[in-house]
Protein backbone atom coordinates (compact mmCIF):
# COMPACT_ATOMS: atom_id res chain seq x y z
CA UNK A 1 0.00 0.00 0.00
CA UNK A 2 1.16 3.11 -0.74
CA UNK A 3 1.66 6.69 1.58
CA UNK A 4 -1.11 8.30 -0.38
CA UNK A 5 -3.51 5.72 0.17
CA UNK A 6 -3.08 5.68 4.07
CA UNK A 7 -4.01 9.36 3.94
CA UNK A 8 -7.23 8.86 2.21
CA UNK A 9 -8.11 6.60 5.04
CA UNK A 10 -6.58 8.97 7.86
CA UNK A 11 -8.55 11.66 5.75
CA UNK A 12 -11.85 10.02 5.46
CA UNK A 13 -11.62 9.72 9.38
CA UNK A 14 -10.84 13.21 10.05
CA UNK A 15 -14.51 14.14 7.84
CA UNK A 16 -16.15 12.64 10.30
CA UNK A 17 -14.56 14.22 13.32
CA UNK A 18 -15.44 17.59 11.54
CA UNK A 19 -19.09 16.19 10.85
CA UNK A 20 -19.64 15.59 14.28
CA UNK A 21 -17.74 18.79 15.32
CA UNK A 22 -20.17 21.08 13.08
CA UNK A 23 -23.44 19.53 12.72
CA UNK A 24 -23.99 20.16 16.77
CA UNK A 25 -24.92 23.71 15.53
CA UNK A 26 -27.79 21.93 13.82
CA UNK A 27 -29.42 20.41 17.16
CA UNK A 28 -31.76 22.42 19.08
CA UNK A 29 -33.56 19.66 20.78
CA UNK A 30 -34.76 16.15 21.23
CA UNK A 31 -36.03 15.85 17.83
CA UNK A 32 -33.25 16.93 16.23
CA UNK A 33 -30.77 15.03 18.21
CA UNK A 34 -32.94 11.69 17.38
CA UNK A 35 -34.60 11.98 13.92
CA UNK A 36 -32.72 15.18 12.51
CA UNK A 37 -35.88 17.37 13.14
CA UNK A 38 -38.13 14.71 11.02
CA UNK A 39 -36.71 16.81 8.05
CA UNK A 40 -34.82 13.96 5.94
CA UNK A 41 -35.00 14.78 2.16
CA UNK A 42 -35.48 12.00 -0.77
CA UNK A 43 -31.38 12.13 -1.14
CA UNK A 44 -30.34 11.86 2.40
CA UNK A 45 -32.53 9.10 2.90
CA UNK A 46 -31.77 7.01 0.04
CA UNK A 47 -28.27 7.96 0.70
CA UNK A 48 -28.35 6.91 4.55
CA UNK A 49 -30.76 3.95 4.00
CA UNK A 50 -28.53 2.57 1.59
CA UNK A 51 -25.41 3.15 3.41
CA UNK A 52 -26.90 1.68 6.53
CA UNK A 53 -28.37 -1.03 5.06
CA UNK A 54 -25.42 -2.79 3.79
CA UNK A 55 -22.66 -3.37 6.82
CA UNK A 56 -22.06 -7.18 6.05
CA UNK A 57 -19.82 -5.92 3.07
CA UNK A 58 -17.15 -8.83 4.41
CA UNK A 59 -19.39 -11.61 4.87
CA UNK A 60 -20.83 -10.83 1.13
CA UNK A 61 -16.97 -11.20 0.23
CA UNK A 62 -16.92 -14.10 1.92
CA UNK A 63 -20.13 -15.45 0.26
CA UNK A 64 -19.17 -14.50 -3.38
CA UNK A 65 -16.30 -16.11 -2.93
CA UNK A 66 -17.22 -19.09 -1.35
CA UNK A 67 -20.76 -19.58 -3.00
CA UNK A 68 -20.58 -17.56 -6.48
CA UNK A 69 -23.44 -16.65 -8.43
CA UNK A 70 -26.11 -17.51 -5.86
CA UNK A 71 -24.70 -15.06 -3.12
CA UNK A 72 -26.91 -12.37 -4.97
CA UNK A 73 -29.81 -14.85 -4.86
CA UNK A 74 -29.47 -14.97 -1.15
CA UNK A 75 -27.84 -11.73 -0.48
CA UNK A 76 -30.00 -9.33 -3.12
CA UNK A 77 -32.80 -11.01 -4.49
CA UNK A 78 -35.01 -12.14 -1.84
CA UNK A 79 -34.54 -8.65 0.30
CA UNK A 80 -35.83 -6.63 -2.92
CA UNK A 81 -39.10 -8.43 -2.29
CA UNK A 82 -39.76 -7.60 0.87
CA UNK A 83 -38.21 -4.12 0.56
CA UNK A 84 -40.91 -3.69 -2.10
CA UNK A 85 -43.44 -4.49 0.46
CA UNK A 86 -42.08 -2.51 2.86
CA UNK A 87 -42.00 0.40 0.79
CA UNK A 88 -45.77 -0.35 -0.64
CA UNK A 89 -47.63 -1.32 2.45
CA UNK A 90 -45.33 -0.23 5.69
CA UNK A 91 -43.45 2.42 4.57
CA UNK A 92 -46.17 5.37 5.09
CA UNK A 93 -48.07 3.75 8.14
CA UNK A 94 -44.82 4.31 9.69
CA UNK A 95 -44.39 7.83 8.66
CA UNK A 96 -47.90 8.55 9.20
CA UNK A 97 -47.51 7.34 13.14
CA UNK A 98 -45.09 10.16 14.18
CA UNK A 99 -43.25 8.05 16.69
CA UNK A 100 -39.15 7.48 17.15
CA UNK A 101 -39.10 3.56 17.37
CA UNK A 102 -40.37 0.52 17.03
CA UNK A 103 -40.93 -0.58 20.66
CA UNK A 104 -43.30 3.08 20.62
CA UNK A 105 -44.83 0.95 17.84
CA UNK A 106 -45.16 -1.83 20.11
CA UNK A 107 -46.83 -0.41 22.91
CA UNK A 108 -48.86 2.10 20.47
CA UNK A 109 -50.64 -1.81 19.11
CA UNK A 110 -50.44 -3.61 22.96
CA UNK A 111 -48.96 -1.82 25.95
CA UNK A 112 -46.13 -0.94 27.50
CA UNK A 113 -44.44 -4.60 28.68
CA UNK A 114 -44.81 -4.96 25.15
CA UNK A 115 -42.42 -2.24 24.83
CA UNK A 116 -40.11 -2.90 27.26
CA UNK A 117 -39.50 -6.18 25.90
CA UNK A 118 -39.37 -4.97 22.31
CA UNK A 119 -36.79 -2.42 23.96
CA UNK A 120 -34.59 -5.05 25.43
CA UNK A 121 -34.73 -7.15 21.82
CA UNK A 122 -33.99 -4.50 19.91
CA UNK A 123 -31.10 -3.76 21.65
CA UNK A 124 -29.97 -7.06 20.76
CA UNK A 125 -31.09 -6.89 17.11
CA UNK A 126 -28.89 -3.25 16.51
CA UNK A 127 -25.67 -4.47 18.25
CA UNK A 128 -22.64 -2.77 16.39
CA UNK A 129 -20.86 -5.72 17.26
CA UNK A 130 -20.81 -7.37 14.14
CA UNK A 131 -19.69 -4.10 12.30
CA UNK A 132 -16.82 -3.27 14.82
CA UNK A 133 -15.29 -6.55 14.68
CA UNK A 134 -15.83 -6.10 10.40
CA UNK A 135 -13.81 -3.13 10.75
CA UNK A 136 -11.63 -4.55 13.53
CA UNK A 137 -10.42 -7.22 10.76
CA UNK A 138 -9.66 -4.57 8.36
CA UNK A 139 -7.23 -2.65 10.37
CA UNK A 140 -5.55 -5.88 11.55
CA UNK A 141 -5.62 -7.27 7.47
CA UNK A 142 -3.93 -3.54 6.67
CA UNK A 143 -1.80 -2.17 9.30
CA UNK A 144 -0.81 -5.37 11.41
CA UNK A 145 -2.24 -4.15 14.67
CA UNK A 146 -3.55 -6.08 17.31
CA UNK A 147 -7.33 -6.52 17.12
CA UNK A 148 -8.43 -5.27 20.30
CA UNK A 149 -6.47 -2.03 19.63
CA UNK A 150 -8.31 -1.43 16.14
CA UNK A 151 -11.69 -1.90 18.28
CA UNK A 152 -11.01 0.43 20.82
CA UNK A 153 -9.92 2.66 17.95
CA UNK A 154 -12.88 2.29 15.69
CA UNK A 155 -15.06 2.72 19.15
CA UNK A 156 -13.52 6.23 19.70
CA UNK A 157 -14.30 7.67 16.64
CA UNK A 158 -17.67 6.57 16.43
CA UNK A 159 -18.61 7.16 20.22
CA UNK A 160 -17.39 11.16 19.12
CA UNK A 161 -19.20 11.78 16.16
CA UNK A 162 -22.34 9.70 17.34
CA UNK A 163 -22.76 11.66 20.32
CA UNK A 164 -21.97 14.93 19.58
CA UNK A 165 -23.52 15.02 16.41
CA UNK A 166 -26.78 13.02 17.18
CA UNK A 167 -28.85 11.86 14.20
CA UNK A 168 -27.76 14.50 11.69
CA UNK A 169 -24.16 13.23 12.67
CA UNK A 170 -25.20 10.01 11.73
CA UNK A 171 -27.25 10.80 8.37
CA UNK A 172 -24.64 13.74 7.05
CA UNK A 173 -21.49 11.04 7.27
CA UNK A 174 -23.57 8.53 5.65
CA UNK A 175 -23.64 10.39 2.61
CA UNK A 176 -20.20 10.57 2.39
CA UNK A 177 -19.34 6.92 3.16
CA UNK A 178 -22.70 6.21 0.25
CA UNK A 179 -20.63 8.00 -1.75
CA UNK A 180 -17.62 6.29 -1.16
CA UNK A 181 -18.97 2.93 -1.11
CA UNK A 182 -20.97 3.15 -4.68
CA UNK A 183 -17.49 4.63 -6.12
CA UNK A 184 -15.23 2.55 -4.68
CA UNK A 185 -16.97 -0.69 -6.39
CA UNK A 186 -17.94 0.90 -9.38
CA UNK A 187 -14.08 1.31 -10.13
CA UNK A 188 -12.66 -2.33 -9.12
CA UNK A 189 -14.20 -4.16 -11.35
CA UNK A 190 -13.59 -2.39 -14.48
CA UNK A 191 -10.22 -2.83 -13.70
CA UNK A 192 -10.91 -6.50 -12.77
CA UNK A 193 -11.95 -6.91 -16.28
CA UNK A 194 -8.90 -5.38 -17.72
CA UNK A 195 -6.59 -7.29 -15.83
CA UNK A 196 -7.94 -10.51 -15.74
CA UNK A 197 -10.29 -10.60 -18.96
CA UNK A 198 -13.92 -11.15 -19.19
CA UNK A 199 -16.50 -13.68 -18.56
CA UNK A 200 -14.67 -16.46 -20.72
CA UNK A 201 -11.47 -15.67 -18.09
CA UNK A 202 -14.21 -16.40 -15.45
CA UNK A 203 -15.40 -20.05 -16.93
CA UNK A 204 -12.57 -21.11 -17.24
CA UNK A 205 -10.59 -20.56 -14.01
CA UNK A 206 -13.73 -21.80 -12.31
CA UNK A 207 -14.47 -24.89 -14.61
CA UNK A 208 -11.27 -26.53 -12.88
CA UNK A 209 -12.74 -29.38 -10.39
CA UNK A 210 -9.82 -29.07 -8.02
CA UNK A 211 -11.58 -27.89 -4.32
CA UNK A 212 -10.46 -24.36 -2.91
CA UNK A 213 -9.17 -23.97 1.11
CA UNK A 214 -10.54 -27.31 1.05
CA UNK A 215 -13.94 -27.02 0.66
CA UNK A 216 -15.59 -24.93 -1.69
CA UNK A 217 -16.17 -26.02 -5.64
CA UNK A 218 -16.38 -23.51 -7.69
CA UNK A 219 -17.44 -25.94 -10.97
CA UNK A 220 -20.87 -23.85 -10.04
CA UNK A 221 -20.15 -20.50 -9.48
CA UNK A 222 -21.78 -18.99 -12.25
CA UNK A 223 -25.19 -20.74 -12.18
CA UNK A 224 -28.00 -19.33 -10.16
CA UNK A 225 -28.27 -22.03 -7.59
CA UNK A 226 -24.63 -22.97 -7.02
CA UNK A 227 -23.76 -26.38 -5.32
CA UNK A 228 -26.40 -25.18 -2.95
CA UNK A 229 -29.68 -27.04 -1.70
CA UNK A 230 -32.88 -25.49 -1.82
CA UNK A 231 -33.79 -25.78 1.60
CA UNK A 232 -30.02 -23.85 2.19
CA UNK A 233 -31.40 -21.27 -0.12
CA UNK A 234 -34.73 -20.21 1.02
CA UNK A 235 -33.26 -20.11 4.40
CA UNK A 236 -32.18 -16.77 3.33
CA UNK A 237 -35.72 -15.77 2.42
CA UNK A 238 -36.66 -16.02 5.75
CA UNK A 239 -33.95 -14.25 7.11
CA UNK A 240 -34.87 -11.63 4.64
CA UNK A 241 -38.00 -11.03 6.63
CA UNK A 242 -35.46 -9.30 9.24
CA UNK A 243 -36.30 -5.75 7.34
CA UNK A 244 -39.76 -5.60 8.42
CA UNK A 245 -37.75 -5.40 12.21
CA UNK A 246 -35.49 -3.72 11.15
CA UNK A 247 -35.35 -0.42 13.88
CA UNK A 248 -32.58 1.49 10.89
CA UNK A 249 -35.51 1.19 8.40
CA UNK A 250 -38.41 2.47 10.83
CA UNK A 251 -35.74 4.81 12.33
CA UNK A 252 -35.35 6.39 8.53
CA UNK A 253 -39.62 6.85 7.95
CA UNK A 254 -40.36 8.49 10.98
CA UNK A 255 -37.25 11.14 10.38
CA UNK A 256 -38.72 11.87 6.12
CA UNK A 257 -39.61 15.23 5.58
CA UNK A 258 -43.08 14.51 4.21
CA UNK A 259 -45.37 11.11 3.50
CA UNK A 260 -44.45 10.55 0.26
CA UNK A 261 -40.66 10.07 0.86
CA UNK A 262 -40.15 6.59 2.27
CA UNK A 263 -42.11 4.89 -0.21
CA UNK A 264 -40.40 6.82 -3.35
CA UNK A 265 -36.91 6.28 -0.96
CA UNK A 266 -36.93 2.97 -0.77
CA UNK A 267 -37.39 1.93 -4.21
CA UNK A 268 -34.86 4.59 -5.22
CA UNK A 269 -33.00 2.15 -3.07
CA UNK A 270 -33.75 -1.11 -4.60
CA UNK A 271 -32.42 0.26 -7.25
CA UNK A 272 -29.35 1.21 -6.08
CA UNK A 273 -29.05 -2.10 -3.92
CA UNK A 274 -29.72 -3.90 -7.31
CA UNK A 275 -26.73 -1.86 -9.12
CA UNK A 276 -24.53 -2.77 -6.06
CA UNK A 277 -24.82 -6.19 -4.96
CA UNK A 278 -23.99 -7.26 -8.52
CA UNK A 279 -20.56 -5.37 -8.45
CA UNK A 280 -19.94 -6.91 -4.79
CA UNK A 281 -21.01 -10.27 -5.95
CA UNK A 282 -18.94 -10.51 -9.27
CA UNK A 283 -16.04 -8.51 -7.41
CA UNK A 284 -15.84 -11.93 -4.86
CA UNK A 285 -16.33 -14.10 -8.01
CA UNK A 286 -13.03 -12.47 -9.55
CA UNK A 287 -11.21 -13.31 -6.70
CA UNK A 288 -11.85 -16.96 -6.36
CA UNK A 289 -11.39 -16.83 -10.14
CA UNK A 290 -7.97 -15.27 -9.69
CA UNK A 291 -7.12 -17.23 -6.82
CA UNK A 292 -7.84 -20.55 -8.99
CA UNK A 293 -5.81 -19.46 -12.05
CA UNK A 294 -3.11 -18.82 -9.66
CA UNK A 295 -2.89 -14.75 -10.26
CA UNK A 296 -4.15 -13.57 -6.36
CA UNK A 297 -3.32 -15.10 -2.78
CA UNK A 298 -6.13 -14.71 -0.73
CA UNK A 299 -5.38 -15.45 3.16
CA UNK A 300 -9.78 -16.39 3.97
CA UNK A 301 -12.60 -16.32 1.90
CA UNK A 302 -13.46 -13.62 4.61
CA UNK A 303 -11.01 -11.35 3.39
CA UNK A 304 -11.10 -11.84 0.07
CA UNK A 305 -12.19 -8.06 -1.24
CA UNK A 306 -9.10 -6.86 1.05
CA UNK A 307 -6.53 -9.30 -0.95
CA UNK A 308 -8.04 -8.31 -4.63
CA UNK A 309 -7.85 -4.90 -4.28
CA UNK A 310 -4.32 -4.47 -2.62
CA UNK A 311 -3.46 -6.80 -5.24
CA UNK A 312 -4.88 -5.06 -8.24
CA UNK A 313 -5.76 -1.57 -7.70
CA UNK A 314 -3.25 1.37 -8.27
CA UNK A 315 -2.55 4.02 -5.79
CA UNK A 316 -5.11 6.39 -5.29
CA UNK A 317 -8.06 3.79 -6.14
CA UNK A 318 -7.08 1.81 -3.70
CA UNK A 319 -7.18 4.10 -1.15
CA UNK A 320 -10.91 5.41 -2.18
CA UNK A 321 -11.96 1.29 -2.46
CA UNK A 322 -10.39 0.74 0.64
CA UNK A 323 -11.77 4.19 2.39
CA UNK A 324 -15.77 3.19 0.38
CA UNK A 325 -15.30 -0.99 2.30
CA UNK A 326 -14.23 1.20 5.57
CA UNK A 327 -17.12 3.47 5.10
CA UNK A 328 -19.91 0.83 3.95
CA UNK A 329 -19.31 -0.85 7.63
CA UNK A 330 -18.61 2.73 9.43
CA UNK A 331 -22.72 3.78 8.15
CA UNK A 332 -23.85 0.73 9.37
CA UNK A 333 -22.28 0.57 13.02
CA UNK A 334 -22.80 4.05 13.63
CA UNK A 335 -26.70 4.20 13.02
CA UNK A 336 -26.65 1.27 14.63
CA UNK A 337 -24.79 2.46 18.14
CA UNK A 338 -27.54 5.63 18.16
CA UNK A 339 -30.65 3.44 17.76
CA UNK A 340 -29.24 1.10 20.66
CA UNK A 341 -28.80 4.67 22.62
CA UNK A 342 -32.38 5.18 22.08
CA UNK A 343 -33.22 2.26 23.28
CA UNK A 344 -32.15 2.96 26.21
CA UNK A 345 -32.94 6.29 26.56
CA UNK A 346 -36.00 6.78 24.89
CA UNK A 347 -38.00 3.24 24.96
CA UNK A 348 -37.14 2.44 28.57
CA UNK A 349 -35.55 5.61 30.65
CA UNK A 350 -38.65 8.28 29.25
CA UNK A 351 -40.98 5.92 28.49
CA UNK A 352 -40.58 3.45 31.61
CA UNK A 353 -38.36 4.60 34.44
CA UNK A 354 -38.81 8.72 34.18
CA UNK A 355 -42.16 9.69 32.31
CA UNK A 356 -41.35 13.40 33.22
CA UNK A 357 -37.78 13.65 32.53
CA UNK A 358 -36.65 16.58 30.33
CA UNK A 359 -35.36 16.36 26.45
CA UNK A 360 -31.68 17.43 28.37
CA UNK A 361 -31.85 14.36 30.40
CA UNK A 362 -32.88 12.02 27.54
CA UNK A 363 -30.01 13.55 25.39
CA UNK A 364 -27.78 13.23 28.26
CA UNK A 365 -29.08 9.24 28.79
CA UNK A 366 -28.53 8.72 25.05
CA UNK A 367 -24.76 10.44 24.84
CA UNK A 368 -24.47 7.43 27.92
CA UNK A 369 -26.48 4.81 25.72
CA UNK A 370 -24.25 5.39 23.29
CA UNK A 371 -21.19 4.67 25.21
CA UNK A 372 -23.24 1.22 26.45
CA UNK A 373 -23.99 0.15 22.95
CA UNK A 374 -20.29 0.20 21.67
CA UNK A 375 -18.91 -1.12 25.09
CA UNK A 376 -21.66 -4.26 24.64
CA UNK A 377 -20.37 -4.57 20.69
CA UNK A 378 -16.70 -4.49 21.79
CA UNK A 379 -17.11 -7.43 24.12
CA UNK A 380 -19.51 -9.38 21.97
CA UNK A 381 -16.46 -8.82 19.15
CA UNK A 382 -13.86 -10.47 21.15
CA UNK A 383 -15.91 -12.94 22.80
CA UNK A 384 -17.62 -14.38 19.40
CA UNK A 385 -14.23 -13.37 17.28
CA UNK A 386 -16.96 -14.13 14.35
CA UNK A 387 -18.90 -11.91 11.76
CA UNK A 388 -20.87 -14.47 10.48
CA UNK A 389 -21.64 -16.22 13.87
CA UNK A 390 -22.86 -12.88 15.46
CA UNK A 391 -25.86 -12.35 12.56
CA UNK A 392 -26.81 -15.67 12.84
CA UNK A 393 -27.64 -16.13 15.97
CA UNK A 394 -29.08 -12.31 16.53
CA UNK A 395 -31.05 -12.20 13.88
CA UNK A 396 -32.38 -15.90 14.59
CA UNK A 397 -33.05 -15.12 17.73
CA UNK A 398 -34.37 -10.85 17.30
CA UNK A 399 -36.18 -12.08 14.21
CA UNK A 400 -38.12 -14.82 16.02
CA UNK A 401 -39.39 -12.31 18.63
CA UNK A 402 -40.07 -9.35 17.02
CA UNK A 403 -41.65 -10.19 13.66
CA UNK A 404 -44.91 -11.60 14.41
CA UNK A 405 -46.35 -9.11 16.91
CA UNK A 406 -44.80 -6.12 14.62
CA UNK A 407 -46.93 -7.87 11.54
CA UNK A 408 -50.17 -8.58 13.56
CA UNK A 409 -50.23 -5.15 14.88
CA UNK A 410 -50.13 -3.17 11.25
CA UNK A 411 -52.20 -5.48 9.48
CA UNK A 412 -54.43 -7.28 12.21
CA UNK A 413 -57.55 -4.81 12.11
CA UNK A 414 -59.53 -7.61 14.50
CA UNK A 415 -58.99 -7.20 18.52
CA UNK A 416 -55.42 -7.58 19.67
CA UNK A 417 -54.29 -9.05 23.52
CA UNK A 418 -51.19 -7.52 24.81
CA UNK A 419 -50.97 -10.78 26.23
CA UNK A 420 -50.62 -12.50 23.14
CA UNK A 421 -47.90 -10.05 22.12
CA UNK A 422 -46.01 -10.56 25.41
CA UNK A 423 -46.02 -14.47 25.20
CA UNK A 424 -45.15 -14.56 21.74
CA UNK A 425 -42.10 -12.91 22.20
CA UNK A 426 -40.92 -14.69 24.93
CA UNK A 427 -41.98 -18.36 23.54
CA UNK A 428 -40.43 -17.08 19.93
CA UNK A 429 -37.06 -16.11 21.15
CA UNK A 430 -36.45 -19.13 24.12
CA UNK A 431 -37.38 -21.49 21.52
CA UNK A 432 -34.65 -20.30 19.15
CA UNK A 433 -32.59 -20.24 21.85
CA UNK A 434 -33.41 -23.33 23.12
CA UNK A 435 -32.77 -24.38 19.10
CA UNK A 436 -29.14 -22.79 19.02
CA UNK A 437 -28.00 -24.13 22.78
CA UNK A 438 -29.05 -27.80 21.64
CA UNK A 439 -27.48 -27.81 18.41
CA UNK A 440 -23.91 -26.66 20.19
CA UNK A 441 -24.71 -28.83 22.96
CA UNK A 442 -24.31 -31.61 19.91
CA UNK A 443 -22.24 -30.15 17.84
CA UNK A 444 -19.56 -32.06 15.37
CA UNK A 445 -16.41 -30.78 14.05
CA UNK A 446 -17.33 -27.23 15.32
CA UNK A 447 -20.23 -26.99 13.66
CA UNK A 448 -23.75 -27.33 15.20
CA UNK A 449 -25.88 -30.02 14.46
CA UNK A 450 -29.81 -29.31 14.93
CA UNK A 451 -32.50 -31.03 15.23
CA UNK A 452 -33.64 -32.82 12.35
CA UNK A 453 -31.30 -30.19 10.53
CA UNK A 454 -33.67 -27.45 11.32
CA UNK A 455 -32.13 -23.73 11.06
CA UNK A 456 -33.54 -22.40 14.57
CA UNK A 457 -35.07 -19.55 13.07
CA UNK A 458 -37.86 -21.89 11.69
CA UNK A 459 -39.32 -23.09 14.91
CA UNK A 460 -38.84 -19.78 16.36
CA UNK A 461 -40.87 -18.14 14.17
CA UNK A 462 -43.43 -21.19 14.33
CA UNK A 463 -43.82 -21.51 18.17
CA UNK A 464 -43.83 -17.32 17.99
CA UNK A 465 -46.71 -17.51 15.40
CA UNK A 466 -48.44 -20.13 17.11
CA UNK A 467 -48.31 -19.00 20.64
CA UNK A 468 -49.44 -14.98 19.23
CA UNK A 469 -52.70 -16.65 17.22
CA UNK A 470 -54.25 -19.39 20.23
CA UNK A 471 -53.38 -16.43 23.27
CA UNK A 472 -55.24 -13.70 21.38
CA UNK A 473 -58.36 -15.81 20.45
CA UNK A 474 -58.43 -17.33 24.12
CA UNK A 475 -57.73 -13.68 25.71
CA UNK A 476 -59.31 -11.18 23.68
CA UNK A 477 -62.47 -13.57 24.21
CA UNK A 478 -62.11 -12.95 28.13
CA UNK A 479 -61.33 -9.27 27.49
CA UNK A 480 -65.15 -8.86 25.92
CA UNK B 1 -22.31 -10.35 -26.07
CA UNK B 2 -19.18 -10.83 -23.30
CA UNK B 3 -20.94 -10.62 -19.48
CA UNK B 4 -18.41 -8.28 -18.43
CA UNK B 5 -20.03 -5.40 -21.40
CA UNK B 6 -22.75 -6.18 -18.69
CA UNK B 7 -20.93 -5.33 -15.47
CA UNK B 8 -19.28 -2.51 -16.62
CA UNK B 9 -22.80 -0.84 -17.62
CA UNK B 10 -23.33 -2.03 -14.04
CA UNK B 11 -20.85 0.05 -12.83
CA UNK B 12 -21.12 3.55 -15.43
CA UNK B 13 -24.99 3.48 -13.95
CA UNK B 14 -24.13 2.68 -10.62
CA UNK B 15 -21.53 5.89 -10.93
CA UNK B 16 -23.86 7.64 -13.02
CA UNK B 17 -26.65 7.32 -10.48
CA UNK B 18 -25.14 8.88 -7.43
CA UNK B 19 -23.54 11.79 -9.17
CA UNK B 20 -27.35 12.85 -9.92
CA UNK B 21 -27.99 11.36 -6.35
CA UNK B 22 -25.25 14.02 -5.09
CA UNK B 23 -26.67 16.94 -6.71
CA UNK B 24 -29.95 16.55 -5.34
CA UNK B 25 -28.35 16.36 -2.26
CA UNK B 26 -25.92 19.61 -2.60
CA UNK B 27 -29.27 21.44 -4.04
CA UNK B 28 -31.43 21.04 -0.85
CA UNK B 29 -28.47 21.93 0.93
CA UNK B 30 -28.03 25.13 -0.68
CA UNK B 31 -31.90 25.68 -0.22
CA UNK B 32 -31.78 25.12 3.21
CA UNK B 33 -28.58 27.77 3.94
CA UNK B 34 -30.28 30.29 1.65
CA UNK B 35 -33.87 30.23 3.90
Amino acid sequence: MHLVDYSIIVLYFAILFVIGYYVKRKIKGLEDYFLAGRRLTLPIFVATLVSTWYGGILGVGEMSFSYGFVNWIINGFFWYFVYLFFALFLANKIKRSNLYTIPDQLERFYDNKSRFLGAIFNFIMVSPAPYILSLGIIFNFLFGLELWITLVLVAIVMIFYTIRGGFVGVVYTDVIQFVLMMVGFALIIPIAINTYGGFDFLQSSLSNPQLVFTYIDTTKHLTLTGTQTTQWILIWGFIAFWTLADPGFYQRCYAAKDDKIPKKGILISIGFWLLFDILTTFTGIYAIAAYQAGLLDVQSPLTSFLSISVALLPPVILGIFLTGLIATIMSTADSFTFLGAMNISHDLYKKIFRKKATDKQVIAVTKIGIIISVAFAVFLSLLFKSVVDMWYYIGSIGISAMIVPIIFGFFYKGKKSPMASILSMIFGSSTALIWVIHGFLNSSGGWPVYIEGIEPLYPGLLTSLLVFVIVNIIHTRRMK
Amino acid sequence: MDLAYLLIADAIALIIATIILTIYFLKDIIKEKKK
